[in-house]
């Protein structure tokens, strides 16, 4: 890894490692959970707050690094590295990172906005590898009620990230960039 | 919630609601290339499900019937011991089974779209 060069890399970097370290506790206590929800695989994608935090604070790099690294260290620590449940995952990562990434260029779209369709997009990744992985489209059928849930899901982790960038001592301005 | 935020929401609902009738028009196809395989002495039939019908199979200790009725099969009568096969009831699952194992018959249901063995979390 490159030598940080200024007090404001080093606060970037370690600002992503803290929301590894919290996105992939989040992520931890989620799956520990017993579902609440009749449809399978429904979570509200508390991981992903990490995710939308980052891309706010540091940049849309580093949201897909924090996205990233926080999917390989819940499948390492759930004994899901390389199964299925981890392609999916990881498919669902970095879909959800490149339509938050697209919808975060977009002046008029707030934190909730990117989490709301980094939901969606999450979901649709997911039942896609799904589909290609079982070699049928069954999977794909439960896409209208997982878009469904995916609105209230989104809209709680959005707000949840605003309430936390308004309260929280990161101050965004330091790094420079968004 | 900013106008931008509404318009994202409005679109992901549009799309789930859009989703509705595609996910509906590909499980009715699915289930309409649902077929029974029925295998017995006298070989192999292919039974589609969309119509109800009654077959009669030559098995090892008689004749077993097979009823087909609302998409689903079951076996209606058989002259062996136990009757597990008329015991099994209704199935019409892709991948469901029938097993007559005295009189050798099997019923199966064979399809397009397969539902899914297992789900992971």
């Amino acid at each position: 890894m490159r030598p940080t060069r200024s007090y404001a890399d080093a606060r970037a970097l370690t600002t992503v490692a803290l929301l590894v370290a919290v996105g992939a506790v989040l992520g931890l206590v989620e799956s520990s959970l017993i579902p609440s929800l009749p449809v399978p695989g429904v979570r509200l994608g508390l991981g992903n707050l990490a995710v939308v935090l980052a891309m706010s604070l540091v940049g849309r790099t580093a949201a897909l690094r924090v996205s990233s690294l926080r999917v390989v260290i819940v499948a390492l620590a759930t004994g899901a590295l390389g199964g299925p449940g981890f392609v999916m995952a990881l498919a669902g990562a970095l879909v959800s990172w490149m339509v938050m990434s697209l919808l975060s260029r977009l002046r008029s779209v707030s934190v909730i906005g990117w989490s709301v369709g980094g939901a969606a997009a999450h979901v649709m990744a997911q039942l896609a590898v799904a589909s290609l992985m079982a070699g049928s489209a069954a999977p794909l059928l439960l896409s209208p009620i997982t878009l469904a849930l995916a609105v209230p899901c989104g809209l709680v982790i959005g707000y949840s990230s605003r309430l936390l960038l308004s309260r929280l001592p990161l101050v965004r301005s330091e790094f420079g960039t968004r | 919630m900013t106008r931008g935020d509404r318009i994202v929401v409005l679109l992901v609902v549009v799309l789930a609601v859009a989703a509705w009738p595609i996910a509906g028009l590909a499980s009715g196809r699915a289930s309409g290339a649902a077929i029974a395989v029925v295998s017995g002495l006298g070989g192999t039939y292919r039974i589609p499900l969309d119509a109800d019908r009654r077959l009669a199979v030559r098995g090892l200790e008689g004749t077993v019937t097979v009823e087909v009725s609302g998409r689903s099969v079951r076996v209606l009568e058989s002259p062996c011991r136990d009757h597990l096969c008329v015991q099994r009831g209704e199935i019409d699952a892709a991948g469901e089974v029938i097993v007559c194992a005295p009189n050798g018959v099997t019923v199966r249901i064979a399809g397009r779209a397969d539902a899914p063995d297992a789900v992971i979390r």
